[in-house]
């Protein structure tokens, strides 16, 4: 059970898809969060596309789920 | 050995990073520059001091080392075992621990759960970062000794006298900009390291051409993903498990040493921010501290040692002058992890043991005072304990070893505390203390439980869930709090509209 020995018929195939997976579902729930609350700390004036942090954090994963992809 | 160019160039870095350090003297007045920076600190440099705080001499001799060993999965570490993690932290965790004023993340538990959480998890942190410093040290001496031919000790004190100075009297502002032009080198220098070896080996494809033909051994030595039945410490199991929902989690979230730089932010999309371009950041290291460590496999093969694989990489592959940067690269790694560590543990013990047991209520020019001195017999400790290290076959499977002992408990306390409001001061305490003992334990008798080599991702794993279970049980079974007692404290999606009402 320590070694998740019942786990030991998942492929490597599959494991990559389950991590793919696991990216995808962040980037969906950083994708929910209220665009107020990502911008809070900046001025009203000041809000622009460029310092929208989820955007960042969506290119962070899509360069991190190609990386697993291509490995 | 260096050439003179190369020693003009390391020394001319020590001079510059030690007048560099000491410039940010001015800047502080009271504890809170001294340990927060006076909160006026952008996104960018505490991004970069994040990154490069976190790959010191550990990363760049021990993960290439690990490379060598068992190949590119040793790069989980800063994709999967970072990213996912940091994310949660900027989006959850640090509003909080921003908006709340915080100096520690102790000091987080002692408000969420009690005095004596706040207090064994302090001591707990102390002490690894005790532990950690000493491996510091004897990493730098070890990469020292083949480069240079210097003694162990002699690379140990120069270390330790350079990054104490200016840690000393800048404070957290100093570690942080030091770091920025630290990070910067270390870029330089790794990538130079980088293209001249791919120009060595022939090239990327025909490396993995290379290596594919070197034996069985190497089958899966580009595989990211290891099958659950490898022998290698990085099976999948343990990287989603283990690396992925415990340790990454634990690290980023409840490390004061990575914790603390994001509270320096001038404001809460600095202090999000800083967690996300250093997540952006994070995924370059590997190509760094990793290639390197591949490529030995080539130029390099059947080393008995696979921590002297950078070593052996720079002396064969690196022109006079590069050998310089690339050392001075190395160094930066070194005492960016060193400075952190100093300032960090100088905070939790002024912040969670001097200042609520030993001296309550004094002025804030003694508690800058008392971090000061608490910074030089840090270092003292650090460069008294470091031959401890050298009784590790790797060095970095070391300090994950020190660090899977509490990792998990902390990481369960901190997750049920800010999800959940029913955890009370009992089910924490529990949790912390049962899940520390079964993490030891585990250890001790690793050779009965698991099959892989150092099972460190799986033990943090199952002391994560035992500490988990354990709070939930204890904290049912107990009284809970009221909720002007969890008031900030306790995640709430009110968090998401409604900012000013924590």
């Amino acid at each position: 059970m320590f070694n998740f020995d019942w786990l030991s018929g998942v492929s490597q195939e599959t494991a990559k898809m389950i991590f793919l997976s696991l990216y995808a579902l962040i980037g969906f729930l950083v994708l929910l969060l209220p665009t107020e609350y990502v911008y809070q700390g900046i001025a009203k004036e000041d809000r622009h596309w460029w310092n929208n942090l989820k955007l960042w954090s969506i290119a962070v994963l899509s360069i991190l789920a190609s990386i697993y992809n291509h490995f | 050995m260096l050439a003179g160019i190369d020693y003009f160039i390391v020394i001319a870095y020590i001079i510059g990073m030690l007048l560099l350090g000491l410039y940010f003297k001015k800047f502080v007045n009271s504890s809170e520059d001294y340990f927060l920076g006076g909160k006026s600190l952008p996104f960018w440099a505490i991004g970069m001091s994040i990154v490069v705080s976190d790959i010191g001499a550990l990363d760049f001799v021990g993960v290439s080392g690990q490379a060598y060993r068992y190949g590119i999965s040793v790069g989980n570490f800063d994709w999967v075992g970072s990213v996912p993690a940091m994310l949660l932290a900027a989006f959850i965790f640090i509003p909080y621990f921003w908006r709340g004023g915080m100096y520690t993340i102790p000091e987080y538990l002692g408000r969420r759960y009690n005095q004596k959480v706040r207090t064994i998890a302090s001591v707990t942190w102390i002490l690894f970062f005790a532990l950690d410093l000493g491996v510091l040290f004897w990493a730098s001496a070890v990469l020292l000794n083949v480069l240079m031919g210097w003694p162990i000790w002699i690379s140990i004190v120069a270390t330790a006298g350079v990054v104490g100075l200016y840690t000393y009297f800048g404070g957290i502002t100093a570690v942080i900009m030091t770091d920025v032009v630290q990070f910067v080198i270390m870029f330089i220098g790794g990538f130079a390291l980088v293209f001249l070896s791919l120009y060595e080996v022939g090239g990327w494809d025909n490396m993995v051409d290379k290596i594919a033909t070197m034996g069985p051994e190497y089958r899966n030595h580009f595989d990211i993903i290891q099958p659950q039945d490898t022998k290698s410490p990085f099976p999948w199991t343990g990287i989603l498990f283990g690396l992925t929902f415990v340790m990454a989690n634990a690290y980023m979230i409840g490390n004061q040493s990575i914790v603390q730089r994001c509270l320096t932010a001038k404001n809460e999309w600095h202090a999000k921010a800083s967690m996300i371009f250093g997540s952006a950041l994070k995924m370059f290291i590997p190509i760094l501290v990793l290639f390197p460590g591949l490529m030995a496999v080539v130029v390099h093969p059947g080393l008995a040692d696979g921590d002297q694989a950078l070593p052996m990489m720079i002396k064969s592959i690196l022109p006079p002058g590069l050998v310089g940067l690339m050392f001075a690269a190395f160094f930066a790694g070194l005492m960016s992890s060193v400075d952190s560590l100093l300032n960090s543990t100088a905070t939790l013990f002024t912040k969670d043991i001097y200042e609520p047991f030993i001296k309550k209520g004094a002025d804030d020019k003694h508690y800058l005072k008392v971090g000061q001195i608490t910074t030089l017999v840090l270092l003292l400790i650090g460069v008294a304990t470091s031959p401890i290290s050298s009784d590790f076959p790797g060095i970095y499977v070391a300090i994950q070893t020190f660090m899977s002992y509490f990792q998990g408990p902390i990481f369960a306390i901190l997750l049920l505390g800010i999800f959940w409001k029913r955890t009370t001061e009992w089910g924490g305490l529990s949790a912390l203390v049962i899940g520390i003992g079964f993490a030891v334990y585990l250890n001790v008798f690793k050779e009965q439980f698991f099959t892989i080599e150092d099972p460190f991702l799986y033990i943090s794993w199952w002391s994560f869930l035992l500490g988990f279970i354990i709070n939930v049980v204890v904290s049912l079974l107990t009284k809970k709090h009221t909720e002007e007692q969890l008031k900030g404290l306790v995640f709430s999606s009110k968090i998401l509209v409604e900012n000013k009402k924590l």
